[in-house]
C-alpha cells in the first residue's frame, strides 16, 4: 500500500509526527514503507482489506515511550490504533478501524512484571502472550493457572481488553482484571482502584477503590491505552475431573442448556463450558474438499458419513470440574443425574491430579491449533466470527441455533456453530470459514453477516465482540432511546480525548471531529 | 475464534508449547571468527524461530498441517527442508501466504528474519553438527 494519510492531516503533518515518533523510540521502531502498511492488513478481511489501512506503526518498549507518543499525536491531532500483539483475528487482527490511523504496536512490551504465588494474580504488559505467561510459569514452577482462549496466538491483556474467553473457571477473561496502568489521550498516566493511592498493597486484589470503577471503562473503549494489566490467576486444583460426551441429534443441544443451567447457576460446574457443534473438530484436522466438492452446503448425509467417519455426534460436549477429588465426584454425579433424565449415554470420564502432566488436566495450555479451522474452504482461508449474547435456555438456542443453521445455508455455507454456557446467558460464536480468494463466496458472507446482525436485533440478541467493519453496525443496534448510550460514550470520547486520537471508530464510538466517518 | 480441539490435542499442545522454550545444542567449537559468527547466528536464527514461528510450524502446528495438505509431509516440517531460499523466507514472512498472516517488522524485525532464515537454510554439516 502507498501513502494513507489520516482524514484532515496533511503528508507534512504526518512526516513530522513520524519523525517525532522516531526521536521517542528509534528509526527502527517507526514503520511506514509501502510494504509495512501490508503487514498491518487484517489477513481474514471479509471484505476489501484496503478498507482499514494502516497509514504507518510506531513500536514503544515503555508506558512512557507510549505517553510521549500520545503528547506528540495529541499536538498534531494523528489518530493512533493501540494493539497488544496484532492478532485478534476474525475481528480485524493489527489493522485499524479507520484508513490512515497509525498503529501503536506495543509487542515489545512484553515485560512479566510481577506473578505472586500468594494472592494468585500477575502484572503484564501489552506484549505478553499466553505462551510467555504459560512458558514463565512452567519454568518457574508456579501453581497458577491461567484462562487461555482457542487461539493463544494473541496477548493475554489484549484479550482480556476484548472480553475474550477461556475454559476453565476463570474463563471470563475480563472478569480476571484487577487494577490498570493507563494512559489518557493527553499523555497522563494514571492507575485504576486503590492503585489510585501511591502505596497502596492491595491494587491486584480489590477491584473496585472509592467511588467509580474504571477497569470496565477501559475494556472493548476507546478511552485510554493500558500500558500494565493486574489480571487473577487460578490457583492450581489438587485434581480435575472430565466429563465427555457426543450428543447425535441436532436439538439435543435445548435439553443440554436446559440441563446445565441450574448447575452452573449454583456452582456444582464452575467453568463456562462450550458446546459446538463437531464440524468445528473436523475442520481443524481436514479440509472439506476431502470430503465434499459441490456447491451449497455439505448436505446432511454427507455431515452424517462425516461425524461416523470421525466418531463424533452433532454436538460435542466437554465440561470440567476443578478442586478436590470428593468433591468433584459428587458434583459429577449431580451432573450425570441431570443428563440421565434426557439420554441413555454415559459420560466418558477422565481424572487428573496434582503432579501429574499436564496433558488432559483442563488446565489453559497455549496452542494456535485451531487456527487451522480457517483452512476449511481451501485457498487463501479466513473467517469472521458472528457472536451474538442470548438467555441461556433452550426456548432461545433452538430457535437461535436453528435460525442460524438456515441462514449459513441459505448462502451455502456450512454451519459452525458453539453455545458457551455462562450462569445466565450463553455466547453464542458462529464462526464463518471461507476462502478470501473466491469473491462471489465473499459476497455471499458479507451478506450473511448483515443478515444475521438484524436477525438478532429482532429478538433483542446482540454481539459481544464483532470485526472492525461491522462494529457501527452492532453499536447502532443499541437503539433504546434513540441510541442514548451510544451518545453518553461519544460525550465521553469528546470529554477526555477531544482532539479524538484514540483510537477512533472503535466499537462504534467516533469522536466528534470523524463523526462523518461512521458507517 | 474460540473452537475447542479434542481432549486428545492437549498432549500435543503441551509439548509444543514448552519445544517453544527448548534450548538449542550448542554448536561445535570452530576455529575462526567467521565461522563462528555464523553458528552463532544458526544459533539465534534457531531460537528465534522457536519463538516466533513455533506457534504454528513446529510438530501439530496450524503452518506444519497445512504444508503437509500442500506439499506431501516430507515438506511440512520448516525445519527440516533443504529446499528453501532465504529470499523466499523473508517474502513469505512479510507478504504471508494461504491463510498465513504477515508478520510486521516490530514482531519479527529484518535482523531477526534474517538469522530465522540463515537458520532454516543452514548447510548440511551445520545440520550433521547439531545432530
Amino acid at each position: 500500500m502507498g501513502l494513507v494519510l489520516p482524514p484532515g492531516v496533511s503528508e507534512k503533518t504526518f512526516q513530522q509526527a513520524l519523525d517525532a515518533f522516531a526521536g521517542v523510540v528509534g528509526k527502527e521502531w517507526v514503520l511506514a514503507t509501502d510494504e509495512d502498511r501490508d503487514t498491518y492488513l487484517d489477513a481474514y478481511a471479509p471484505g476489501d482489506a484496503k478498507d482499514h489501512v494502516a497509514g504507518a506503526a510506531v513500536g514503544p518498549q515503555s508506558a512512557e515511550e507510549v505517553q510521549a507518543i500520545i503528547r506528540i499525536a495529541n499536538e498534531r491531532k494523528i489518530p493512533l490504533w493501540p494493539i497488544s500483539r496484532g492478532k485478534n483475528l476474525g475481528y480485524g487482527g493489527c489493522a485499524p478501524r479507520m484508513t490512515g490511523t497509525v498503529v501503536l504496536d506495543m509487542t515489545r512490551m512484553n515485560r512479566i512484571l510481577d506473578v505472586n504465588e500468594q494472592f494468585g494474580y500477575c502484572v503484564i504488559e501489552p506484549g505478553v502472550g499466553f505462551f510467555d505467561l504459560f512458558n514463565y510459569l512452567q519454568a518457574n514452577k508456579i501453581p497458577l493457572w491461567m484462562s487461555v482462549p482457542a487461539n493463544a496466538w494473541g496477548s493475554v491483556a489484549g484479550n482480556a481488553l476484548e472480553r475474550g474467553y477461556g475454559y476453565t473457571p476463570y474463563g471470563n477473561n475480563t472478569n480476571n482484571i484487577c487494577g490498570m496502568e493507563v494512559v489518557l489521550a493527553n499523555g497522563e498516566m494514571i492507575r485504576t482502584g486503590t492503585g489510585a493511592m501511591s502505596n497502596s498493597p492491595s491494587w491486584h486484589l480489590f477491584k473496585y477503590g472509592f467511588g467509580p470503577s474504571w477497569d470496565q471503562v477501559f475494556v472493548q473503549s476507546n478511552y485510554g491505552v493500558v500500558t500494565k494489566m493486574g489480571m487473577w490467576l487460578m490457583p492450581e486444583p489438587e485434581a480435575t475431573l472430565g466429563l465427555s460426551m457426543q450428543l447425535p441429534n441436532p436439538d439435543d443441544i435445548g435439553w443440554a442448556v436446559d440441563a446445565l443451567r441450574p448447575l452452573r447457576m449454583n456452582g456444582v460446574l464452575a467453568q463456562d463450558p462450550s458446546l459446538g457443534n463437531s464440524i468445528r473438530v473436523v475442520t481443524v484436522q481436514a479440509q472439506r474438499s476431502q470430503f465434499y466438492q459441490g456447491d451449497g452446503a455439505m448436505p446432511d448425509d454427507v455431515l452424517q458419513a462425516l461425524l461416523k467417519k470421525f466418531g463424533l455426534g452433532w454436538w460435542g460436549i466437554n465440561l470440567r470440574l476443578y478442586g478436590y477429588d470428593e468433591i468433584n465426584e459428587v458434583n459429577a454425579r449431580l451432573i450425570k443425574e441431570a443428563f440421565a433424565k434426557h439420554t441413555d449415554q454415559e459420560f466418558a470420564v477422565s481424572k487428573w491430579h496434582k503432579g501429574e502432566p499436564l496433558d488432559n488436566s483442563g488446565a489453559g495450555v497455549p496452542t494456535v491449533a485451531p487456527l487451522q479451522a480457517v483452512n476449511w474452504r481451501g485457498g487463501r482461508g479466513g473467517h469472521i466470527g458472528f457472536s451474538p449474547v442470548l438467555p441461556s435456555s433452550s426456548e432461545h438456542v433452538l430457535k437461535q441455533f436453528h435460525s442460524t443453521k438456515k441462514r449459513f445455508e441459505e448462502v451455502g455455507l456450512d454451519y459452525f456453530g458453539s453455545f458457551t454456557l455462562s450462569e445466565r446467558y450463553v455466547t453464542n460464536v458462529n464462526l464463518m470459514l471461507y476462502d478470501q480468494d473466491d469473491p462471489a463466496m465473499m459476497s455471499r458472507v458479507r451478506t450473511l453477516f448483515k443478515v444475521l446482525v438484524a436477525d438478532a436485533q429482532k429478538e433483542g440478541y446482540s454481539e459481544y465482540r464483532t470485526h472492525l467493519s461491522y462494529m457501527d453496525e452492532v453499536a447502532h443496534t443499541f437503539d433504546y432511546n434513540n441510541h442514548a448510550l451510544l451518545r453518553l460514550n461519544e460525550r465521553m470520547k469528546d470529554a477526555i480525548d477531544p482532539n479524538g486520537i484514540l483510537a477512533p471508530g472503535k466499537q462504534g464510538i467516533w469522536p466528534r471531529a470523524l463523526r462523518e466517518n461512521r458507517a | 475464534m474460540r473452537p475447542r480441539v479434542g481432549i486428545a490435542a492437549a498432549a500435543a499442545n503441551v509439548a509444543l508449547a514448552l519445544a517453544m522454550v527448548a534450548t538449542v545444542a550448542a554448536p561445535r567449537t570452530v576455529a575462526n571468527k567467521q565461522k563462528k559468527d555464523t553458528a552463532s547466528q544458526l544459533e539465534q536464527g534457531n531460537k528465534l524461530f522457536h519463538a516466533k514461528c513455533g506457534y504454528c510450524h513446529l510438530q501439530g502446528g496450524t503452518g506444519t498441517i497445512m504444508l503437509g495438505f500442500r506439499l506431501g509431509k516430507d515438506k511440512a516440517l520448516l525445519e527440516d527442508r533443504t529446499d528453501l531460499s532465504a529470499d523466499y523466507i523473508r517474502h513469505v514472512a512479510r507478504a504471508g501466504i494461504g491463510s498465513m498472516p504477515r508478520l510486521t517488522r516490530i514482531e519479527v524485525p529484518d535482523s531477526e528474519l534474517n538469522s530465522i532464515a540463515a537458520y532454516l537454510t543452514r548447510p548440511a554439516s551445520a545440520r550433521a553438527a547439531a545432530k
